[in-house]
């Protein structure tokens, strides 16, 4: 076993120690955090004195609600008594850049929503639509409850409860349609990478000619399986990087800058549509059956080739296996519980990809899911040993690639 | 690996490609502790036996065995091989591929890097341990290969053409290096096609031609036996006194000619026919014979006999 533990030693060495490695595990994070936080921050519209606005309320109604939703928007708003001397305070401090600007409410926001802001600088059509939006709502809210209306219940959009009459209630929320279609795709993205990875490493072996040598201190297998170990380690490595950072980034972070920097308030919301730690694992367990699955036909095929070239054409079917469940992912989420979507997603192969978009949706059965990692087991066990005896005979082939005639006297033969 | 004689023996191994029948039915015995040179030129299927050897490739026929035991079990840690196609990880510093390549063999991490540190300063490489193989010259390269090779200190070294592509002065580093180990005990097998090299190494040879072993032997009792020599002749005047039932092959260059003669052939009979042609003889010497020399009497009549042609007529033909 030790020549085992050195395969897999120098393979994962190799790669973490590898630019691209540091690169792509650090930038990532910090690129995806930078996706949440920029938007949140230039949203935002700006820091300092222009988030002050006073409110100069004539109406006498209206500034309480309306000081509940600029400040919900960012602002930080306080009021002042209408006064000559005061618009003329108010205007001098906006030109200094001391203010905002301020926002004068009278009659006729009550009855038909005008308002006026007063501002240095021609305020962005966020901000416009910002304040326009809070004072109509706020208008509308006050006249609703004059005529006695539940308008809290009302604004928020009502309720429209769910009588499911007929099937176990399937179909999925937005947040939930976004995490089972991302994770698919993401599950895709990192099997391929990783299984191609194990094909390249193969196949340089190969053409390098190193393989002669270290095949004669080992089984091929045992080079097999070191490889792929290897590389899954790396991968491991680098998702637990990944989702480690996020963890940090949501749980600490994240509530870290909305308290220095009240006015990222909205970043909030960004972590709510977050998949709970009991699907991360899940996509952890498809994840690995799926590189098991994959990265093992990947190395039957970087075997079986001599140049990059041939390789590029020999994985194909392989990488066909991965894109019809990728094809399918959205008929599944929008369906998750058709007999098509079940059986395609038991298939072990699909498993990892439409078994896990499944669950994200919700409402699949636990035996299912269960029966689809002893599925992707035995499927294991049946790739390594068809991979092992391509891999065996292939590594020391020079020459074309074989037929598939060929490939099946292999088998035989190996 | 238990006391048996030899350190590796081939029987009635016949290997095919297809159509091409690369060894046919070889018999080979390796005695321990010698330097055995496995000679033939480009395509004889030296190769293709050495790949039999370290099980890289399977028999069609026949059988391998190592130090009278299973192979697979011996070829890990008592056997060390030099592939003639070089392969490295380029990407990897040296020390780490050395230290890889002994830890694949079982010799632990920190024993291998001892070891390589110590190769290294022996073949001048001390320096470069830290750097990427890639980094270094095909030569080094060649030489970091080498010292992977008995980084485990086998007891059967297999060295697949190890004098290609090394300059003069690392050729002589190399010999040195492989007589060091010949005088530890251990059993070395070299192919090349270079015989001088050969005939200064070895204490045994092989030759192979088309596929065939032509010859199998000691290399002192074979140049004592191969008694009938070479002669050197410079002369003016007509050349036809050269050829006779004495000669078996003549050799033209620059300055004059070389006279590979038969078993028992008397050279007398030959200057008595020059001086009656009335030749000027300025060089009539006997030599003894070299490996290449050798090698080009039974290659060249084993090469006539395959093409089925009488082997008298193919020789005196093939040296006009």
């Amino acid at each position: 076993m030790r020549e085992v533990w050195a395969v897999i030693r120098r393979e994962y060495l190799q790669r973490v120690r590898s630019k691209w490695f540091i690169f792509s595990t650090i930038g990532i994070p910090v690129g995806m955090a930078a996706l949440f936080i920029i938007p949140a921050y230039f949203g935002a519209q700006g820091s300092r004195a222009e988030r002050d606005i006073v409110l100069l309320d004539r109406t006498g109604v209206l500034a309480p609600g309306l000081i509940d939703r600029l400040e919900d928007a960012g602002y930080r708003v306080t009021t002042e008594a209408w006064s000559e001397d005061a618009v003329a305070d108010l205007s001098q401090r906006s030109s200094d850049g001391d203010l905002g600007g301020f926002i004068v409410l009278d009659e006729r926001t009550l009855s038909n929503g005008e308002a006026t802001y007063y501002g240095d600088d021609r305020p962005s059509s966020l901000r416009q639509f910002t304040i326009r939006q809070s004072v109509t709502q706020t208008a509308l809210e006050q006249q609703l409850a004059e005529l006695g209306v539940d308008v809290e219940a009302l604004m928020q959009g009502g309720d429209l409860r769910v009588e499911v009459l007929s099937g176990d209630g399937s179909g999925m929320d937005d947040p939930q349609f976004m995490v089972a279609y991302i994770g698919s795709f993401f599950l895709y993205m990192v099997i391929l990478l990783y299984s191609v990875a194990v094909m390249r490493s193969t196949l340089e072996e190969k053409t390098n000619r190193v393989v002669e040598v270290v095949i004669s201190a080992m089984k091929p297998w045992h080079l097999m399986l070191g490889k792929i170990l290897g590389v899954g380690a790396v991968s491991l490595t680098q998702m637990g990087v990944w989702i480690g950072s996020m963890v940090i980034l949501f749980s600490a972070g994240l509530p870290a800058i909305i308290a220095a920097r009240p006015e990222l308030a909205t970043l909030e919301n960004v972590a709510e549509i977050l998949p709970g730690m009991g699907l991360v694992a899940l996509f952890l367990g498809y994840f690995v059956f799926g590189f098991f699955m994959y990265s093992g036909l990947y190395a039957a095929v970087g075997a079986m080739c001599s140049t990059d070239e041939e390789a590029q054409q020999a994985q194909i079917p392989v990488m066909m296996l991965l894109i019809v469940p990728i094809v399918m992912v959205m008929g599944v989420i929008q369906d998750p519980n058709s007999s098509v979507a079940a059986v395609a997603s038991l298939f072990p192969l699909f498993s990892p990809l439409l078994m896990f978009a499944r669950v994200a949706g919700g409402g699949v059965p636990a035996w299912q899911v269960g029966l689809s990692f002893v599925l992707m087991a035995l499927a294991i066990v049946a790739i390594a040993w068809v991979a092992g005896r391509i891999y065996k005979v292939g590594i020391l082939m020079a020459g074309k690639r074989p037929t598939l005639p060929e490939l099946f006297r292999w088998l035989r033969e190996a | 690996m238990n006391d048996s004689g030899y350190a590796v023996r081939l029987e009635g191994v016949t290997k095919r490609f297809g159509k091409h029948t690369a060894v046919s039915s070889l018999d080979l015995v390796i005695p321990r502790g010698v330097i055995y040179g496995l000679l033939g030129p480009n395509g004889s299927g030296k190769t293709t036996s050495i790949r039999m050897i370290m099980g890289i490739l399977h028999p069609d026929e026949g059988t391998v065995s190592l130090f009278g035991s299973d192979p697979d079990t011996t070829r890990r840690e008592h056997v060390g091989y030099l592939p003639e196609e070089r392969g490295v990880y380029k990407k990897m510093k040296v020390l780490e591929y050395l230290m890889f390549m002994g830890e694949i063999r079982g010799v632990a991490r920190s024993e291998g890097k001892r070891r390589s540190q110590h190769w290294l300063e022996r073949l001048g490489l001390g320096a470069w341990g830290d750097k990427r193989v890639e980094d270094l010259s095909k030569g080094m390269q060649q030489k970091v290969q080498f010292i992977a090779t008995v980084l485990h200190e086998p007891s059967l070294l297999i060295l697949d053409e190890p004098f290609s592509g090394l300059d003069p002065i690392n050729q002589d580093v190399l010999e040195e290096i492989v007589r060091d180990f010949h005088a530890k005990g251990t059993t070395i097998l070299f192919s090349t096609h270079l015989m001088d090299q050969a005939e200064r190494l070895c204490e045994r040879v092989c030759l192979i031609s088309k596929s065939r072993k032509v010859l199998d032997a000691d290399l002192r009792e074979l140049k004592a036996s191969e008694r009938k020599g070479v002669l050197v002749v410079e002369f003016e005047g007509d050349d036809g006194w050269l050829d006779g039932p004495e000669v078996s092959r003549i050799e033209r260059n620059g300055s004059g000619v070389s006279l590979l003669l038969r078993d028992g052939a008397d050279h007398q009979t030959i200057l008595r026919r020059g001086v009656e042609s009335g030749a000027t003889i300025h060089r009539f010497d006997l030599v003894q014979p070299r490996l290449h020399d050798i090698f080009v009497r039974h290659a060249g009549a084993d090469a006539a006999g395959d093409a089925g042609l009488p082997k008298e007529a193919a020789t005196a033909g093939g040296a006009r």
